[in-house]
């Protein structure tokens, strides 16, 4: 499942704070301050990668990255639904 | 005139009292309620039983309430220590008792967490909340006596009488990063503080119109700027939300929003803004200054940058953070060729800088190379509690004999350009730069040592466009226990802050060794780069 990969990139590579793990789709990724402003560009590069897609400048925005589920929204509105979420 | 950084905001409330003096998301205060709420604060600090000269602990974001903290702890004569949030509790409890902090301030989103640091840093016996609701709760440990809000609110708000400070009592220490593996905290008096900021606040023209940003942390100091300059050209300080400043889109936004007309930060922050901030559809035309210092900004960033914001000055200021500032450039024009390195440049007022090559001699001709020496008023008083280490650091002035005076020694290698500006070369020893902070490989790698599992541990820093660098470790293990890299990378969190956390783990069976014996970091470096790296 795409958020599984994304899910363990981020706790593999971004998390600081082991205390924060085991990540759910639903964790905050900005309030916890797992993601910075140097961790979400590698995000970004990461999904562009995975997903074979550019993401805009314009499409670097909170509402887009707030949660491992609010990033599946928005990679499904880029590439017609084709990611997949667990049930 | 202002001999006490607190004198600034007696003074600003006086000539501007109903000006913004902090503008942050839920909170903004005028001069008036800025002095009077420090007032109140500062009267709680001394009830508390803090006298003049004790180190004050504050453990907050930055906000409204962190600046009432820091000038409440200046009023009340004591010092101010920055506890920065995102640290593990290993790293603040190591200096809350390296400078011995009695007494800490902290927001409403760390009190608790700062009545348990008491666990591992016994000198602690009171926290005092900050903003509303803070501290109501008491906590644990009981040894801890929690003081709320509403308690520092009950206080009478006119001023304290001065307590006998004087011009170079400590007004703070900013801990950095320390080569043998524990942090080292830089004491600025009020009077090397006042140096830098009388300073700063007429290089960058501040006055009372302005709103200045600097996204920087307490506990850097780039804050020093925004905190005391603003302060004392009745500008105003405008907090930039954390999750704002990572958004470069949003951030552009917000800057026009806010009509941001100086700003200060490490060049990283600006290149993201030039590259993705989307600038050219904002109306940028509040912002009249940029200022960057940290770290050395890509000239090809640089010139982005100076495109997208065409009629704004652009200064390169320079200090590691026992100097404060001390020397500064202005960007006259776009930066040509892209290769060329961008001058530190002269000495900023009651300050000088000079370079001195291994013979002992000033270097005085263009293209000569030497280690930078900075004297005057701005220099740090030394490390807290390290006598030895402030020896090494601030040497008796190597060009003058006459009398004792001290110089800091910075251990950058600089040069001279035609024109008589001082250009950044590089280190004399293990400390690099990353996203603009200091970082001692030494630490890291004790950092790393300190794991059960790993034989030797070597820190390489690895250029990097945007971060300055990254840091790449490489580790030969034990025969017994096989931790990933994810296990080495938790145990670096654990201890040390983010910044200073490996980018990269490397495991190796052995690392390659000069013919002294040394590990051969110079052949680690080169293959860390790769082949096409030079």
């Amino acid at each position: 499942m795409d958020d599984t990969v994304i899910r363990d990139y981020i706790a593999r590579e971004l998390v600081r704070d082991p205390s924060l793990l085991p990540l759910e789709n639903s964790t905050p990724l900005l309030d916890s301050g797992i993601l910075d402003s140097l961790s979400l560009l590698r995000l970004v590069v990461f999904l562009q990668d995975q997903f074979g897609i550019t993401v805009g400048d314009l499409d670097v925005v909170p509402e887009h990255f707030a949660t491992v589920d609010a990033i599946c929204g928005y990679l499904r509105s880029r590439t017609d639904g084709s990611v997949s979420t667990a049930p | 005139m202002a001999h006490l950084l607190h004198h600034l905001l007696a003074d600003s409330a006086r000539l501007w009292p109903d000006r913004l003096a902090v503008s942050a998301d839920d909170d903004a205060l005028t001069y008036t309620e800025l002095d009077r709420r420090s007032n109140q604060l500062a009267r709680r600090l001394r009830a508390a039983g803090v006298e003049r000269g004790d180190r004050v602990g504050i453990l907050a974001r930055k906000s409204g309430a962190a600046v009432v903290a820091v000038y409440g702890a200046l009023k009340a004569g004591a010092c101010y220590v920055p506890l920065d949030p995102s640290s593990p509790d290993e790293r603040l409890t190591l200096i809350m008792g390296d400078c011995g902090i009695e007494v800490a301030l902290a927001d409403t989103a760390n009190v608790a967490r700062a009545v348990g640091l008491r666990r591992a840093a016994p000198t602690l016996r009171c926290v005092i909340g900050l903003g509303a609701g803070a501290g109501a709760g008491g906590g644990e440990p009981a040894e801890v006596e929690t003081v709320s809000w509403q308690t520092v609110l009950d206080e009478g708000d006119h001023p304290l009488p001065g307590g006998g400070v004087i011009d170079t009592d400590l007004a703070y220490i900013l801990y950095t990063s320390g080569s043998t593996g524990s942090p080292k905290g830089v004491m600025i008096s009020h009077r090397a503080s006042l140096t830098f900021v009388d300073w700063a606040a007429r290089c960058a023209e501040l006055d009372e119109e302005d709103r200045v940003c600097s996204p920087a942390p307490l506990h850097f100091d780039l804050s020093v700027f925004d905190l005391f300059s603003s302060c004392r050209a009745g500008a105003c300080m405008v907090v930039v939300p954390p999750t704002t400043a990572m958004f470069p889109v949003r951030l552009g936004e917000w800057v026009e929003q806010q009509q941001i007309s100086v700003w200060y930060s490490v060049p990283s922050l600006l290149t993201m803004l030039a590259t993705h901030g989307n600038l050219r559809e904002r109306d940028l035309s509040c912002l009249r200054v940029v200022i960057f210092a940290g770290e050395v900004f890509p000239a090809k960033h640089l010139s982005r940058l100076m495109e997208e914001l065409p009629g704004v000055r652009h200064l390169n200021w320079y200090g590691p953070t026992e100097t404060n500032v001390c020397t500064w450039h202005e960007v006259a024009h776009a930066v040509t060729p892209l290769s060329a390195p961008l001058p530190i440049g002269v000495a900023c007022e009651n300050v000088e800088v000079f370079a001195v090559n291994d013979a002992g001699e000033r270097v005085t001709r263009p293209g000569e190379e030497g280690e930078l020496f900075v004297r005057g008023s701005g220099l740090m008083s030394g490390y807290w509690g390290r006598p030895e280490k402030s020896r090494q650091a601030l040497v008796r002035n190597p060009l003058q004999h006459a009398y004792d005076e001290p110089a800091y020694r910075t251990g950058d290698i600089v040069t001279l350009d035609e024109r008589g500006a001082y250009v950044f070369l590089g280190r004399r020893d293990g400390m690099v730069k990353t996203r603009g902070y200091r970082v001692e490989l030494g630490e890291v790698e004790s950092a790393l040592y300190a794991h059960p599992a790993v034989r030797e541990a070597v820190v390489l820093p690895v250029p990097d466009d945007l971060l300055g660098n990254r840091l790449r470790a490489v580790i030969s293990l034990e025969d017994e226990g096989a931790p990933s890299r994810s296990d080495l990378l938790d145990h670096c969190r654990r201890r040390l802050p983010a910044y200073m956390v490996p980018d990269e783990v490397e495991f190796t069976d052995t690392l390659p060794r000069t013919s002294t014996g040394k590990v051969d970091r110079v052949l680690l470096a080169a293959s860390a780069r790769g082949p096409e790296g030079s």
